[in-house]
């Protein structure tokens, strides 16, 4: 409580010492001429204003050169290559934009600083002028919207043609975590009937138990993938908005209670080529206070969830594994299929 | 005095006024403006000290801080706000500071002080209805206030209260979504009633009671983007209405407008054939004109700032005003680039991307276009003008992160991270609140008849520029972090970010001491400031009618007959005249041209 009452008393006295100061500056203003003007204060503020632009351009560019790091490694997955580009060729056209309209912003406040002899030019409008400024800019966005759309459209086809060798994952999102169901080894998943007759506690998917493409279907804690073939998740909810996140591979998709939604992509890196780039990296080659090892050592890809969905949404974390073709039949075949672990208790 | 009558002129000067009928319950346009103007306040510092709270968890999130729990009790066991009420926080965060004082304390201020001044009318259309809308709004803010102080906490599933998470009256799913949520749509309702009265007004009134001579090409900037932003309100803000009546149908009678197939701990619920994304559809539907409602004025008031303290004429004034057009006509088509990622149909995603980029053509035209207006004028950087000029910096910066965003196929990494949080928040946040700044320091000697400290000015200038790109320029790099998480500590890829997110939550407590100053400054000002005197009533010399008014308040306005007028408002510096400035109502001289 007394902590409380000195941090108040301090901003209280805080508070009354500039607002003095403040109130004698303008005394002083006062009393040095009837006319207050802004003359003498302009060139004060212009160059305050000048100097705030290279603070706020060199801390522009500070930001970059410290925090270039901190952005993730190169996208793992075909779209996520694209994506990078689009957005990179979008910083380029929005950078210039942004220097050239802040050197003329905090230019014109330098050179244009009122003084007593400055007369202002009357320039109330240019038919020439207006028509460029309003066909540039249509004629980028023109340029970014086709290029958008190009990769849009690859990521979402209008009609989608399905890859015989497209890998099919099922991921239902719920209050806080990820029912992940692989489809076994027919490729097919078992039928879901959502009515109150399937669905149950333990049965929270509601998957049909006879029909014989369930049997081979196993629940995974974690997403495997193999490196080069491509994947399809199948998204749902059970019972809130969720939204699958996965970083790395530059994707994300709601996924929507009694609305089915997708997303497939190509992974193109495997944990372990990322881990070695990850070992250049500041961040990860510092070592990890709790183990006293490299953070690069536990990296592994994370899927998260991007949609407010309750008071755990920051728990929904799962890790992804991409790996090669060899190391994910291994892993599949250990795993056991659900149906296997339930069988007897649905014979009684 | 003696007052010539006019035949506009119905109001009795001479009529004795009540406390309560000057202060409480006042139908005249200068003390509405005052009310919304102080409501406003008090908001944004409740607002603001909302996300002071959980700038503390982001910035340290494994300390504890005892103050905490003094403060709130069982929300913050032990030092630490719980999860549960860091959702309460950043829902009424957004909430607060979109519709309290963004919406209704920008458009509600300038509005009723600008729009009888500036087209020269004795009051609004309606006072009474004016009136009605500052006590809506009073009312809806008691609402939403109250909902802080109960049981299960404040609404706490995002400002734009999705369902199924706030469709249903289930404490267990959401703990803010019990009476918490309730009082948010009520709260919202009463809202929505009061910017409806108030935006019909204004229309009506911009409309309908402009003085003799002032043609809708001869009105000044702030007063065509109120218009349009009552437009957009008036349009917009009913289906926010039905939206938000069918979800407390779902709430409260278990219909399903919204909800189905919804499986609570292995139990199907009885919701059938609804769907979460119809209740997106709806919301954005307002939501999208929503932020224009709230960049509007804030250009306008820029506009206006500009050109007076530039002395010069704003650049392309006509232009500005389509392009305003433009952007109304434009935010209706827009709203689902809020929802590339609900999947919907790619093809409606791409129509709205085309939409989308467009707005960027009048935003830049619109920037341009001010930076024009001050290239090669006399600039007079009087606090006010360094808010608009920071303003433009900031609308650059915020506007070309949307080009991102708007972008579908850059949007499905970027979308719900903070990247998003750093691009609204820089282009109709901190810019809007600039141009409030701005509006509130040009006009407070006729809101108040006195100025405002000029040094506390640009202490406060300098303070919030400074630490808003503190905050938001690294924000921006943390583009992978998604949005909404009480803690990182549960992903390795996010840890990454501590040290700037504690670089974020230092500079988000000195920005908000510093809006403390400038409460500080105009409850000082108002009270103690440097008076402006009868014979300088118009200090920036500026041309617009609001200038001609006594410095003293008066029911009405003008003491006489309103000022006819003969020009537009921007006449600075024509060549004619000894002064570089030619007042709306001087009559045009030989020789000279009209605008």
């Amino acid at each position: 409580m007394f902590n409380i009452i000195l941090t108040l008393a301090v901003i209280v006295l805080f508070y009354s010492v500039v607002l003095l100061f403040a109130r004698i500056v303008e005394k002083i203003r006062e009393h040095k001429g009837k006319e207050l003007n802004y003359y003498k204060l302009s060139k004060t503020n212009a160059t305050l204003f000048t100097l705030f632009g290279v603070l706020f351009l060199g801390g522009f560019a500070y930001c970059f050169k410290r925090l270039a790091y901190a952005s993730l490694p190169e996208a793992a997955s075909n779209f996520g290559v694209q994506i990078d580009n689009l957005f990179f060729v979008t910083a380029v056209i929005t950078g210039v934009v942004f220097l050239l309209c802040h050197f003329a912003l905090f230019g014109f406040v330098w050179m244009y600083r009122s003084s007593k002899n400055r007369k202002a030019t009357f320039f109330a409008h240019s038919g020439s002028l207006e028509i460029i400024w309003t066909s540039v800019p249509a004629l980028a966005m023109t340029v970014l919207v086709v290029m958008g759309l190009n990769t849009w459209y690859q990521v979402f086809p209008n009609k989608k043609v399905r890859n015989a060798n497209e890998m099919q994952v099922e991921v239902t999102g719920k209050q806080f975590n990820w029912i992940v169901r692989y489809p076994g080894k027919d490729g097919k998943f078992g039928r879901r009937v959502i009515s109150k007759k399937f669905v149950s506690p333990e049965n929270e998917l509601g998957i049909d138990w006879s029909d014989p493409a369930s049997h081979d279907d196993f629940f995974a804690s974690e997403i495997h993938m193999v490196k080069n073939n491509p994947i399809y998740f199948n998204l749902h909810a059970l019972d809130v908005l969720h939204s699958f996140y996965l970083p790395h591979f530059r994707l994300k998709m709601d996924c929507v209670p009694g609305v089915p939604t997708g997303i497939g992509f190509t992974p193109t890196k495997t944990n372990d080529e990322t881990r070695e780039e990850l070992k250049s990296n500041p961040f990860w080659s510092a070592n990890d206070p709790e183990t006293g090892e490299p953070r690069f050592n536990k990296f592994s890809y994370e899927l998260a969830c991007a949609e407010l969905c309750g008071k755990s949404h920051y728990g929904m974390q799962m890790n992804v594994k991409v790996e090669s073709k060899d190391e994910f039949t291994k892993w599949m075949l250990a795993q056991k299929p659900h149906y296997e672990t339930i069988k007897d208790k649905l014979a009684k | 005095m003696e007052h010539t009558v006019n035949s506009h002129n119905m109001h009795d000067h001479h009529h004795e006024e009540t406390f309560l009928t000057k202060y409480i319950f006042s139908q005249d346009h200068k003390m509405i403006a005052k009310q919304f103007l102080f409501t406003g306040m008090f908001w944004s510092i409740v607002g603001a000290l909302l996300s002071v709270i959980f700038r503390l968890q982001l910035g340290w999130p494994n300390e504890t801080f005892p103050f905490l729990e003094t403060l709130l009790g069982k929300w913050a066991e032990g030092g630490k706000i719980t999860n549960e009420f860091y959702y309460s926080l950043v829902t009424m965060h957004g909430t607060i500071l979109v519709f309290f004082v963004l919406t209704a304390g920008l458009s509600g201020t300038f509005a009723n002080l600008l729009i009888p001044y500036q087209i020269g009318a004795r009051d609004m259309a309606s006072p009474f209805m004016n009136m009605l809308s500052y006590w809506f709004f009073f009312l809806s803010g008691l609402l939403m206030l109250s909902s802080l102080f109960i049981q299960t906490g404040a609404a706490s599933g995002g400002w734009t209260m999705y369902p199924p998470l706030n469709g249903m009256r289930n404490t267990a799913v959401n703990l803010g979504s019990g009476l918490g949520t309730d009082l948010w749509f009520f709260s919202m309702a009463l809202f929505i009633v009061s910017s409806l009265l108030g935006g019909l007004n204004y229309v009506a009134t911009i409309l309908n009671m402009r003085t003799k001579g002032m043609g809708m090409w001869k009105l000044p900037l702030p007063i065509w983007a109120l218009m349009f932003t009552a437009i957009l309100g008036i349009l917009a803000f009913p289906p926010l209405l039905s939206a938000a009546l069918l979800l407390e149908f779902d709430r409260i009678f278990d219909t399903s407008f919204y909800l189905s197939d919804i499986i609570l701990g292995g139990n199907l619920q009885d919701y059938k054939g609804g769907s979460p994304i119809l209740y997106q559809h709806l919301f954005w539907f307002l939501g999208h004109p929503e932020v224009y409602i709230i960049i509007l004025p804030a250009m306008g008031i820029v506009s206006e700032v500009l050109s007076v303290n530039s002395r010069k004429p704003v650049f392309g004034y006509r232009a500005m005003v389509y392009a305003l057009g433009v952007i109304v006509l434009l935010g209706f088509l827009v709203w689902a680039h809020h929802m590339y990622m609900t999947g919907m149909n790619p093809f409606i995603g791409s129509i709205f991307v085309i939409f989308t980029l467009m707005i960027a053509v009048p935003s830049a035209v619109k920037v341009f276009n001010w930076l024009t207006t001050i290239w090669k004028g006399n600039l007079r950087l009087t606090p006010a003008m360094m808010f608009s000029l920071g303003f433009v910096s900031l609308f650059i910066s915020g506007g070309l992160t949307g080009i991102f965003l708007g972008n579908s196929a850059i949007d499905i990494p970027l979308h719900d991270t903070y990247f998003v949080v750093a691009h609204f928040h820089v282009v109709m946040g901190v810019a809007a609140f600039f141009a409030m700044f701005a509006g509130v320091y040009h006009w407070f000697p006729k809101m108040f008849g006195r100025f405002l400290n000029d040094t506390l000015g640009y202490i406060h200038f300098y303070g919030t520029i400074i630490s808003a790109y503190a905050i938001f320029v690294p924000m921006h790099f943390m583009l992978s972090l998604p949005r909404r998480y009480y803690t990182y500590s549960n992903f390795q890829t996010f840890n990454i970010f501590e040290d700037v997110s504690k670089f974020i939550s230092v500079f988000a407590i000195i920005s908000f001491l510093l809006q403390i100053l400038f409460v500080v400054n105009i409850i000082y000002s108002a009270l103690k400031g440097r008076k402006m005197t009868e014979d300088n009533i118009n200090p920036w010399q500026a041309n617009s009618l609001e200038w001609t008014t006594p410095a003293e308040h008066l029911h009405g306005n003008w003491p006489g007959d309103i000022p006819e007028v003969h020009r537009w408002p921007y006449d600075y510096s024509t060549g004619y005249g000894d002064q570089d400035f030619r007042p709306q109502h001087l009559p045009l001289e030989e020789g000279e041209e009209a605008h």
